[in-house]
């Protein structure tokens, strides 16, 4: 079959209603007679909570019901975390006996509408003992520390180390060694449109319906289900189109709490919807750390060995506790043939807001600080940065290359995307503006940065935390295409659509497969549990799309193919192998004058049942579970594919640094990205845009920011500093097509990359801006006052050490 | 705990239609359209006057209408998202819609209000232009790359 929509720069379905205001986002919902939540929360990071009495608010007129933390210890089971750690606290959807940081939920309240709601919180009367809280993994790690959760005994909540390959070995044989400690601060995609969650229970059928924000609605369901002890067949999951989500949109406990609210009242749609301030003080941050990396390196800049020590920042939950540590392992080496890597990590528990996925999740951290030491090598080598990473790169010949950890990187060209990247900025011009500027001091400088971008998790990496008996493992996906009477298809998946043009990329697939238009094929993109089929790995995270959704929808497309076509072969008296598709008929090859229209065929699988059908079946419509090959358990090593599939980018980027207020100015960007076959470039490229947007407002902009009390400075808009248009520059792009040989298409992920690479790039940048003054860049993010400040003290390195994570101000 | 005050009755011309609707004098501009006149497709998205999502015009000029009381528009003339393009598509969202100027589509309301005000005001602006035009406006998804090519694009078009 000759692929037609596939690779096409196809206009978006989905923009429609989009653009014209008639879209329905969960606060978009018509609901009748619904009651609106709104929830307090812990003005402490610390604190005992000694009394609470909330009969003042539920004597409100227009308070339907209040929920305290006792009654939801008593109404519901503890949350696990995704990874079962082996030893956990019991976390419920609000706090009962102490609070453990600022924002978390004690009560909460549904009223007649969300005012009513927050007046009544006014009256409840909680009681507060305040104890001593720790905000930095470090202070969080000593004997002397106040215990986050006093059951588990200690603040670690998970240590290990992982040697792959022969770390000591290269080590001694290595010329010299190079170190470096990196830092990543908590920042977060906050995507515009926040939480959401509404809940109805029918008394009748024993059923709870929840429509809401999910990116993997299969373990929502489990959620709520095992916390509410009904069965998952008695939750019905909506998930209405999400005003993005970059993986910020997994609190169980909202949906949990929402649900519960539900089950009080009987009938009466209950619905929260978080609000900004909320959102940024409690909904999840990503992760901040502490890197210790080594580098075992020879006087030619090949890189023979790293070793990593990570102390990995988990904030007071357990929801992804572990995740940012374990995932780091896809991208250890980055696009580097280095044999022997070690990683050793902590996960420490703070009382500062619960981690959460965030786009590339712990690999923006991986790559910088992999990115950083290949400069720290250059510069200890006197090596150009582009000479060390040409050097030490994985060549393209050496595709599938397995790495140390047991990644297969399945294919690419990372010296070809260097040098294209470099050439999209004219890389050599650039040298010769910044030796004038410099000349006239000013601080110009170019950053360098590739990396990897691993797509599709294989869940059993989880086991490397909680063993071989861990219930979640592997990657697939689910979907269910069914071509309507009149020769339309509609396509069911367990994916979850928030902005990335699943709708129309999916379309052109499932288009090329049936031999439609993609108008004629339709995605029914609102996942209701009811229609869609999931599985546990069901959903739209860890860049999973290219080759798990596009795989399920292809494999329930084909089948239905068959169908079809055996059904023509039947009506055209001819063998289905001498059948095509195309432009809605089916045709037999080499007589284009026998065809007949799919819509007719079509018609008479529905219609005509004294039609004798393939398989004895009526209709066309198929299922298709796709369950990834290539999965597997960690082997004896503890080797194990985290992620199944490797794009890849290139970032140069140009900034300048005012040399008396060192505000920093970025003044062109160019990407050159990887991502094997596009199957709609449009679509492609602005995911590259958006996402490397993010990375540069990470390194530059946004930062959550926490005083030594545990208080978040950083709780609105105006503190916590997105990027507007005006703050960044046009991304420049091109892009090279190595196919993936294991995906359907040959496609690979393209949604994280951009966040990933980015920061290490913007490091690069103001690194190589500063080189006049001497001052090495190890840590994010930059802000030009904390710059000013070791200028004037006179210091080689930023961050200075105790602004390097959480700092009062 | 506050008084809720009595409701009052606010007419404004929304959309070309004249439109009215009893609320509480702390109702935000905001929950006026979306929650007693149904018209969500203005979005909010913080609530305190940074993202722009919730952008409307009042008599022609942006406002965040998170920010505006309801009663503040009585008898004054409000233009929302649902009232852009009577007919079809305002080349603006059709420049949106070819230039993928649009992710997750929560922002678009708001942006597609911004640079309709600019275009009224400067029709022919630089890239610059066009980017201090919309400062005002947060996109999490896009990066503004295409947003800003598809404002380029439709001042081209127009003029």
């Amino acid at each position: 079959m000759n692929a037609t929509w596939v690779g096409q720069r196809f206009a978006r379905k989905e923009d429609g209603p989009l653009l014209t205001g008639h879209d329905r986002f969960v606060d978009d919902i018509p609901m009748h007679n619904v009651a609106h939540v709104a929830i307090l929360r812990s003005p402490h990071a610390h604190a005992q909570i000694m009394r609470l009495d909330a009969s003042r608010a539920a004597a409100l007129p227009a308070v339907y019901a209040v929920l305290t933390g006792e009654e939801v210890v008593r109404l519901s089971r503890p949350q696990r975390g995704r990874i079962p750690l082996p030893a956990s606290p019991s976390v419920y959807a609000l706090a009962h006996d102490k609070v453990v940081y600022v924002g978390q939920p004690v009560a909460a309240v549904a009223a007649v509408d969300r005012a009513a709601a927050e007046d009544a919180l006014d009256l409840i009367d909680v009681e507060y003992q305040p104890l001593p809280a720790v905000v930095s993994p470090e202070g969080a790690m000593a004997a002397d520390a106040p215990l986050v959760f006093d059951e588990i005994g200690s603040n670690v909540l998970w240590h290990d180390t992982f040697p792959y390959g022969d770390v000591d070995g290269a080590f001694r044989r290595a010329d010299r060694l190079v170190h470096e400690r990196i830092t990543i601060h908590r920042y977060l995609s906050t995507p515009l449109e926040t939480f959401g969650s509404i809940a109805q229970f029918d008394p009748s059928t024993q059923t709870m319906t929840v429509w809401g924000s999910a990116h993997q609605p299969g373990q929502e369901i489990n959620n709520i289900a095992s916390a509410l002890g009904l069965s998952p067949g008695q939750v019905r999951m909506i998930v209405p189109p999400m005003g993005g989500g970059f993986g910020n949109k997994t609190r169980p406990i909202y949906h949990i709490l929402v649900a519960l609210l539900a089950m009080k009242l009987g009938n009466r749609p209950v619905k929260w919807i978080e609000d900004r301030r909320e959102s940024l003080l409690a909904l999840g941050h990503a992760a901040d750390g502490i890197m210790d990396v080594e580098a075992a390196i020879q006087h030619d800049g090949t890189i023979l060995a790293l070793k990593f020590r990570n102390i990995e920042n988990e904030g007071a939950g357990i929801d992804f506790a572990g995740r940012h540590n374990l995932l780091m392992l896809s991208n250890l080496v980055n696009c580097y043939r280095i044999t022997a890597v070690s990683y050793e990590g902590y996960s420490v528990v703070t009382n500062s807001c619960p981690v959460i996925a965030n786009r590339g999740i712990g690999k923006p951290f991986m790559c910088l600080a992999v990115e950083r030491i290949v400069d720290a090598v250059a510069r200890a080598t006197g090596l150009d940065r582009v000479v060390v990473r040409e050097r030490n790169f994985i060549q393209p010949h050496q595709f599938p290359y397995e790495t140390p950890s047991g990644q297969t990187y399945d294919s690419g060209d990372y010296p070809r995307m260097l040098r294209k990247a470099l050439d999209l900025l004219d890389y050599d011009e650039l040298l010769v503006e910044q030796s004038s500027a410099r000349a006239e001091g000013r601080l110009v400088g170019i950053g360098i940065a590739c990396g990897v971008e691993p797509a599709g998790s294989n869940l059993a990496y989880g086991m490397l935390i909680s063993g071989p008996g861990q219930l979640l493992s592997g990657q697939g996906e689910a979907a269910r295409v069914r071509m309507e009477p009149d020769g339309s298809a509609t396509v069911y998946t367990g994916g979850i659509e928030s902005g990335q043009g699943h709708t129309t990329s999916l379309s052109q697939i499932v288009a090329d497969e049936l031999g439609l238009h993609p108008e004629r094929v339709r995605i029914a993109a609102t996942f209701d549990s009811q229609s869609h089929p999931y599985v546990q790995t069901s959903g739209n995270y860890s860049n999973k799309f290219n080759g798990h959704d596009t795989a399920a929808a292809i494999g329930a497309a084909r089948k239905v193919r068959d169908k079809l076509l055996r059904r023509a072969a039947r009506m055209l008296e001819v063998s289905s192998d001498d059948l095509e598709l195309g432009d809605g008929r089916v045709r037999v090859m080499g007589a284009p004058d026998r065809s007949l229209p799919i819509a007719q065929i079509a018609a008479r699988a529905y219609w005509s049942l004294t039609d004798e059908a393939p398989d004895d079946e009526p209709g066309l419509e198929a299922l298709h579970y796709y369950r990834n090959p290539r999965v597997r358990t960690p082997d004896a090593q503890r080797r194990v594919p985290v992620q199944m599939g490797f794009s890849a980018a290139a970032h140069v980027a140009l900034v300048e640094v005012d040399p008396d207020t060192f505000e920093i100015a970025v003044r062109r960007y160019g990407v050159v990205h990887d991502c094997g076959k596009e199957i709609n470039p449009l679509i492609v490229e602005g995911q590259v845009h958006g996402a490397t947007v993010h990375g540069i407002a990470a390194a530059l902009l946004e930062e959550f920011v926490y005083d030594d009390e545990g208080q978040l400075l950083t709780t609105s808009f105006m503190d916590y500093l997105k990027p507007s248009a005006a703050d960044v520059p046009t991304i420049e792009t091109d892009r090279l097509e190595t196919p993936s040989p294991w995906t359907p298409l040959g496609t690979k992920g393209i949604g994280e990359g951009g966040a990933i690479v980015a920061p290490a790039a913007i490091a690069s940048a103001v690194e190589d801006a500063l080189q006049p003054l001497g001052i090495k860049i190890t840590g994010l993010p930059i802000i030009p006052t904390r710059l000013w400040r070791v200028v004037c003290d006179g210091g080689t390195t930023y961050p200075r050490s105790r602004e390097a994570y959480v700092t009062a101000r | 705990m506050r008084v809720v005050a009595e409701r009052t009755p606010v007419a404004a011309i929304v959309n070309g239609e004249r439109r009215e609707a009893f609320v509480e004098p702390r109702r935000s501009l905001a929950d006026y359209l979306r929650d007693d006149l149904g018209l969500t497709g203005t979005h909010v998205g913080c609530e305190h006057g940074v993202c722009g999502a919730c952008t409307v015009l009042v008599n022609d000029r942006s406002v965040r209408s998170c920010l505006m009381f309801a009663v503040q528009v009585n008898g004054q003339k409000v233009l929302t998202v649902e009232g852009l393009g009577a007919d079809g598509l305002h080349p603006l969202q059709q420049a949106f819609h070819e230039h993928h100027a649009l992710q997750c589509g929560f922002c678009t309301p708001g942006m597609l209000l911004s640079a309709l005000e600019l275009l009224q005001i400067n029709p022919t602006p630089t890239e610059d232009e066009v980017r201090r035009g919309l400062a005002g406006n947060l996109c999490m998804c896009t990066g503004y790359v295409n947003i800003v090519r598809a404002v380029l694009a439709a001042a081209a078009t127009a003029s």
